[in-house]
Parts: C-alpha cells; sequence; structure tokens
C-alpha cells in the first residue's frame, strides 16, 4: 500500500530526512514516532503531495507520488499537526467544501458528514450556525478528523490526532482507527503519547534526525533491547535516557 | 500491491459530481468577502450571505463614484482620467491589500495541499475572484461617471461602452500588476526570501497605485481644468490611468490622435501583463506555495547582535531602565522586522497615508508650502498611533499570556516599550525622510522648524493607543482587528493634524511662531504626563 525508497529532503543544507525506505501493507496501523525534529511531519508532508522529495521515490496504493500526485492525494487522508481550517466558515460549509474538492455529491456527502457527527457527538446547529473560530481546539480537531475521512481513503496519515480532544473522544478515536484498519485502511499514525501507540498500533517506526532508527512489533521490539516499554525504549534510541541526569542539573541551578 | 487502485468507494457514485474548481472558486470568494478568521464576524451565529456584505461595498463604492457628476462639464478626457485615476487608487490598494493573503497563506498549505487538486488550479480560482471582485468593485464606482460622460461636451452614446470596456481593462490591468509582483518576487528573489518581500511587494503597490490615483486627480486642476491628451503634456503617458482614459476619448470623445495612441498602450499593457502574470510566470506559484509550507528556515545571524548592542548602548539604556520596557521594546522590534504577518499588516497599512503629507509637500505653492512642511509634521502622529493599533494583533495572541503571569500589576511597562520602539524604529527614520525631503524642496532650513510643532506632539500620540485603546502588544488575535475603529481614529488624527498645522503656519506668517511653540510644548508636557500617570496606574483588565 505505501513504498518508501530512499525518501529525502533537504531545507539548504540541512537534511531534514535522509535516505528512508519502509513498506506498509494494507490494514496496518503504524505509530511513526521520532523526537521534535526528527523529520515525522515533513516525511508526512511529502507522502501527502504538500511538499516535493528532494530524492527518493514513494508509491501509495500503486501511484507513483512524483508523476501521479493528483491520484495519490484522492487516496490519502491527512491530520495535520496543525489542525488548521478555515475559521470564516461554519463546520458544515467547510465540510461541505472538503466534500467538493474530491467530487463527492452533496446528498452523499450530507449522509457521511452526518455520520461523522453522530460519532464525534457533534450538535448539526453547531455544524451549521457556528463560524469554525467560535469552536474549541477540540471540535476544531474533529471537524478536521472528519475532513480527512470524507472521502474514505485508503490511506490515513495522522500527526498528533489526539491533540485537543477530551479523554471520550481520543477513546472513540482509538476504537475508530482500529475499525478502519480491519476494513482494510493503512493508518501511519505519529504521535508522542506513546503508551497510546503501544496500545493501538500493530507495527513502529522510529526515525530521528531524518533517519531510520528502528522498524517493527512494538512488543517484539521492547523484548529485543529489554527495555519493558516503548517509552524507555524510545528514550534509549532517542539520547532520552539523560533526561533525569540533566533535570537534577536543572533544579541545581535553583539550588546555587 | 504496486498496482493502481480503483477509485475510492464514494466517488465513483453520482452523475452530478461537485467539481474542485467550482469548490475553490466558492471558498475563495467566501474568505475573500467574509476574511480567513472571522474578522468582525459574530462567531456563534450563522453568518450572513456573502452577497449582503458585497452588496454593501458595491453601494459605498457606488455612492463614492458619484462624485464623478460634479465634473459633468468637463471634456471626456479630463472625466476619464480622473475615474481612472480614482479606479486605479481604490482597486490597486484593494487588491494589493488582498492578494498577499489570498494568494500566499500560510495555514491555507495545511488544510488543500494534501487536496486533490493542483496548484494552478487553485492559482486560477484565486485569480479569477480577484478578477471578478475587481470588476464589480471597478463597475460600481464608474456607474455614475458613464453617465456623466453622456453630459460631457465631446461625449456622448459612446462613451458608457468606451468607458465600460476601458474600466474591465483597467480592473484586469491592475489585478494582473498586483499578481506580477508577487510572481516577479518569485523568480528575481526566490521563494526562500518570499517571505520578507511580500511586505516590501505590497508596499511599493499600494504606494504605486495611491500615488498615481492622487497625481492624476490634481492634474486636472493644474491644467486650468482642461486636460488633454496631446504633444505638450506627453509625460501623461507615463501614468497608467492615462492609457484607459485615451482609450474612452479615442472611442467615445474627442479622438485625439494621442487618445488613439493612449488606447493603444493600454489594450498592449494590459494584454502583456495578463500574459506575463497569468500565463508566463504561473509556474513559479507552486514552488511559493511550498516554500511557506516549508518549515526549515535559514538561521538568523546578525539580528539579535544588532538588537542588543542597540538596546544596552546610549541614549537606549538611559531612555529605559526598566527591564520589562527593554523586553517589550526588543519583543516589538524583532516583530516589525520579522513576523510576517505583522509587517503584511503595519507597511502597507501606513505607506498609503503617508502620501497625503507628500502631495501637501509637493503641491504647496503661492505661499502655501509652509503648511504643507507643518502638515507633514504634524501628520507624523499618524505612525506610531497606527502601528501601535496595529501591533495589538497577532498569530501568536496566545503567548502574551505570559505578560498577564509576570509578576507585573498592570501593562504599563509593556506599552511603553513598544511605543519607544515604534517611535525609535518607525517614526524617528520616517521624520528625518520627510525633513530630508522638506529640505531638498525648500532649499530652507528654517522651514524645518515647522516640523517642530509635530515633533513635539510624537509622544502624546503614542501614548494614546495604550492608554485609550489598551494596545497591549501582540495580546489580542488578529480576529478581532476592527478596520472601523482603525478608520476613525485615523481621521481623528487627520483632523487634528491639520488643525495643528494650520495654526503653526499662521503663527509663523504672523511671527509669533516661537511663541506658539513654546506653548504647545508646555501643554504637550502636561498632556503627556497625565496619560503617562494614567498608564502606569493602569491594571490587567480581566482575561475573558
Amino acid at each position: 500500500m505505501i513504498i518508501v525508497e530512499q525518501l529525502t529532503k533537504r531545507f539548504g543544507t540541512q537534511t531534514a530526512v535522509d535516505a528512508l525506505s519502509f513498506q506498509i501493507p494494507a490494514g496496518q496501523i503504524v505509530g511513526f514516532l521520532g523526537p521534535n525534529g526528527a523529520g515525522k511531519s515533513t516525511t508526512l508532508k511529502m507522502l501527502t503531495g504538500m511538499i516535493e522529495p528532494t530524492s527518493g521515490s514513494a508509491t501509495i496504493c500503486g501511484f507513483d507520488l512524483k508523476s501521479q500526485l493528483i491520484e495519490v492525494k484522492r487516496h490519502v487522508g491527512f491530520v495535520p499537526e496543525s489542525g488548521a481550517v478555515f475559521e470564516s466558515l461554519t463546520g458544515l460549509e467547510y465540510l461541505e467544501m472538503v466534500a467538493s474538492l474530491y467530487s463527492i455529491p452533496q446528498d452523499a456527502a450530507r449522509k457521511r458528514i452526518e455520520q461523522f457527527i453522530a460519532f464525534f457527538d457533534l450538535s448539526f446547529e453547531t455544524l451549521t450556525d457556528k463560524l469554525l473560530g467560535a469552536y474549541s481546539k477540540g471540535m476544531k480537531r474533529k471537524v478536521v478528523i472528519t475532513s480527512a475521512l470524507l472521502h474514505n481513503p485508503p490511506v490515513v496519515f495522522f500527526d498528533e490526532p489526539l491533540d485537543g480532544l477530551d479523554a471520550n473522544a481520543a477513546v472513540g478515536f482509538k476504537a475508530l482507527i482500529q475499525t478502519l484498519a480491519r476494513e482494510g485502511k493503512t493508518i501511519v499514525y505519529s504521535s508522542h503519547i506513546l503508551d497510546v501507540v503501544e496500545r493501538v498500533c500493530h507495527r513502529v517506526i522510529i526515525i530521528d534526525k531524518g533517519k531510520l532508527l528502528l522498524d517493527g512489533k512494538p512488543d517484539e521490539l521492547v523484548a529485543a533491547h529489554n527495555s519493558g516499554t516503548l517509552e524507555k525504549l524510545f528514550t534509549q534510541l532517542t539520547g532520552g535516557e539523560e533526561l533525569e541526569r540533566r533535570a537534577e542539573d536543572f533544579a541545581k541551578t535553583f539550588r546555587a | 500491491m504496486n498496482e493502481p487502485m480503483a477509485k475510492p468507494p464514494l466517488l465513483a457514485s453520482g452523475m452530478n459530481e461537485p467539481t474542485p474548481e467550482k469548490a475553490l472558486r466558492r471558498l475563495f470568494l467566501t474568505l475573500f468577502l467574509r476574511g480567513r478568521g472571522a474578522r468582525g464576524l459574530n462567531r456563534n451565529a450563522a453568518p450572513k450571505s456573502i452577497k449582503d456584505k458585497l452588496l454593501l461595498t458595491l453601494l459605498f463604492y457606488g455612492l463614492f463614484g458619484c462624485l464623478a457628476l460634479t465634473m459633468m462639464n468637463q471634456p471626456v478626457f479630463a472625466l476619464a482620467v480622473y475615474l481612472h485615476a480614482m479606479t486605479f487608487m481604490f482597486l490597486g490598494m484593494f487588491v494589493a491589500s488582498s492578494a498577499g493573503e489570498i494568494l500566499f497563506n500560510k495555514e491555507e498549505a495545511d488544510i488543500l495541499l494534501h487536496r486533490p487538486i493542483t496548484s494552478k488550479m487553485m492559482l486560477w480560482s484565486k485569480i479569477r475572484v480577484l478578477v471578478e471582485v475587481s470588476l464589480w468593485l471597478a463597475g460600481a464606482f464608474n456607474l455614475a461617471g458613464i453617465f456623466a460622460g453622456l453630459g460631457s461636451p465631446d461625449g456622448g452614446w459612446r462613451f458608457p461602452i468606451a468607458h465600460a470596456i476601458s474600466t474591465t481593462l483597467e480592473a484586469l490591468f491592475c489585478t494582473g500588476c498586483v499578481v506580477l509582483a508577487y510572481q516577479l518576487c518569485l523568480k528575481w528573489f526566490g521563494r526562500e526570501r518570499l517571505e520578507g518581500l511580500m511586505t516590501t511587494a505590497q508596499v511599493l503597490v499600494t504606494v504605486g497605485a495611491v500615488m498615481s490615483g492622487q497625481i492624476l486627480p490634481r492634474l486636472i486642476f493644474r491644467f486650468g481644468h482642461v486636460l488633454t491628451a496631446s504633444e505638450t503634456s506627453w509625460w501623461i503617458g507615463l501614468l497608467p490611468p492615462a492609457w484607459f482614459a485615451g482609450f474612452d476619448d479615442a472611442f467615445g470623445g474627442s479622438a485625439a490622435a494621442a487618445s488613439w495612441l493612449f488606447a493603444a498602450i493600454a489594450l498592449l499593457m494590459t494584454a502583456f501583463v495578463l500574459w506575463a502574470a497569468f500565463g508566463k510566470l504561473a509556474e513559479n506559484y507552486e514552488s511559493g506555495l511550498q516554500s511557506l509550507n516549508e518549515t526549515a528556515r535559514k538561521p538568523r545571524k546578525r539580528g539579535r547582535q544588532w538588537m542588543d548592542l542597540f538596546i544596552h548602548a546610549p541614549p537606549l539604556c538611559w531612555w529605559m531602565r526598566n527591564p520589562v520596557e527593554r523586553a517589550s521594546f526588543r519583543l516589538t522590534t524583532a516583530y516589525l522586522f520579522r513576523d510576517r504577518d505583522v509587517k503584511l499588516r503595519i507597511y502597507p497599512g501606513i505607506a498609503p497615508m503617508l502620501i497625503v503629507p507628500f502631495i501637501f509637500l509637493f503641491q504647496g505653492h503661492g505661499g502655501m508650502g509652509g503648511f504643507g512642511v507643518a502638515f507633514s509634521g504634524t501628520y507624523m502622529g499618524l505612525v506610531p498611533m497606527l502601528s501601535l493599533g496595529i501591533l495589538r494583533y497577532s498569530q501568536q495572541w496566545q503567548a502574551s499570556d505570559i505578560f498577564r503571569a509576570a509578576p507585573m500589576p498592570g501593562p504599563g511597562p509593556l506599552c511603553h516599550g513598544a511605543r519607544r520602539a515604534v517611535l525609535c524604529i518607525l517614526t524617528l527614520p520616517m521624520l528625518l525622510i520627510f525633513g530630508l525631503i522638506v529640505w531638498a524642496i525648500h532649499r530652507n532650513s528654517s522651514d524645518l522648524c515647522l516640523l517642530l510643532p509635530g515633533i513635539v506632539s510624537l509622544p502624546v500620540y503614542a501614548l494614546v493607543p495604550a492608554v485609550f485603546g489598551h494596545s497591549v502588544p501582540l495580546s489580542v488575535p488578529p480576529e478581532e482587528a476592527k478596520s472601523a475603529g482603525r478608520g476613525l481614529s485615523m481621521l481623528a488624527v487627520m483632523f487634528i493634524s491639520m488643525g495643528l498645522a494650520a495654526l503653526s503656519y499662521f503663527s509663523w506668517m504672523g511671527g509669533w511662531f516661537w511663541e506658539f511653540f513654546a506653548g504647545e510644548t508646555v501643554l504637550a508636557v502636561i498632556i503627556y504626563f497625565v496619560m503617562r500617570a494614567m498608564l502606569n496606574s493602569m491594571r490587567w483588565k480581566s482575561a475573558e
């Protein structure tokens, strides 16, 4: 479903993603992890056609990222980290606009929107009567998630999707992506909440400084590195094991 | 695994599928008319139809265009010069102020770039909306002028047709010029420098539109109300509105030879600008959009150093002993130089306003030159007032919570730092430029004294936004910007400036200038200290 080969992105002299290669089959939920600035968002933006790779190639659902970009975009859904929406539109106007971009007929789009708002426990009045600028962060996030799934894409990329969602919505969302995966969709899930990733994802890919560090099933990786939890494994790999010592140094500054 | 998949199921159904092009056009038109950030809208109620807002705007333009009826007895060329010059100015300002945000919106990338649309599709939808709105506005403004042409001595039934065509051409030319300015910035300076150059491009286009819109109507009166396209005034042909006026005169007026030449230039230039902006350079657009979406930026090297030196060196270190004021000064300076959002609002907002005293300066003759100089000085108060008003708004307004969290009883020190930054970074250089221009025009350094009443009042003007507008820097979301309020304060400043300039000028002519200046200084000092005390005693308002 997703094939990435030697994907690289450079901004001037800075290499954000360095020859990244992996494959993800249909129906798999993959946790895409890395510390801040590791190149996760840049990779996701390249795979969704938002920025052009410097070199390397990628194929999504059999479509080449460079030569068949529009087809790739038609087959992916993306929830960006920013959760940006056009705030001067109502929720319904926004979702109908997104549906039109995928050429979804209005009736079908409306039915799909109704299903999503029922799932997210939003009222239809909120969607029609309020501008997105008046929505809470969590409500905006629900609209953005809906807009990513509205066209029923076979591949979905989530970049920090739980940011702003309340506990119930987060539980519901986790159930949703597991259901979507069972129906054959490929889910790439980038998050810093590692215990959620450990519970939800079939596989994790850990990158740092744009390079692939580890790729495998969470429990197998944890066992192989004898780290106990994914969180500990992550800190071992990405230089986070010194954090306790650094916290002690930090506290010492105040004592002095 | 490599076999291309069929369309996702939902896309396969339905005969009357909505097209992405239509959806984009509708989206950009809505955003253009409503604003991107729910600005000025009731966010908790369903928005009214965009038609209402558009009709209201068209009505305003139509009413303003009725001024053309006062020129009914003018020859077609003079009337058309007035109409096209004003259209060029209004459209230029309108399109220039909107185009940057419409063409290169940073947030838009996250919302749209991963959808199945091409950047060319986006560019064309945006251009179509810009052109459509420009045509409506130009049409509304010129409606009365079309009838005025019927009553012109050399006008007739052909004038309305000719003017309708030339106005359409002018709207296309104007929109094309603005888009071309952005495209050229991309082509010549590269996508990495686009963000910084967008402000410059917007300022230049706005100033150009205002200048050419202001110069031509004045020429009508300079030439004894009879402006003709003749060999003696060939240089008029350098100003774009004259080309379109030539079109009107050629097809619906005197049909002078020079008018035919201007008409030909109008057609050729419009065609060239459209070809260059929407065809030839369109391929740069995609790279420009992508660059706004790239998070990595070149590291800054020198900015911090000069700013630190500036703040810690005399006289600034003597002027700002309070560390909070210094921090606020540095914060404001950084935003004035670096933040795209702030720069795009402040500089294009101020630049056209500053044309007004220049016009007074250049047209000052017959003993009225002194008023122009005095007005230039007093009008400077607009710079700190407008800038500090605009500096309240920032995309990062939530970061200003740190001000409230800090152990400060009120926003006083923050406002002092911000107003000092605006006075040093924006007002002082402008004042020096005005001083040089005054000196260059009048060649008389004693005329520079007429700037003094304005300079003395600057600290008072700079306190007004903080004391009466609670202008804590960068603390309000841009969605809450109310341009109507800003317009009122600008009008007030303009009237006060004119009054003060008139007093300065008459005192200068009457030989009691220095007495007047001493009195004004005492009054300004008193008002300054009262307002300063008010600001220092101000407490934080409840954040709701």
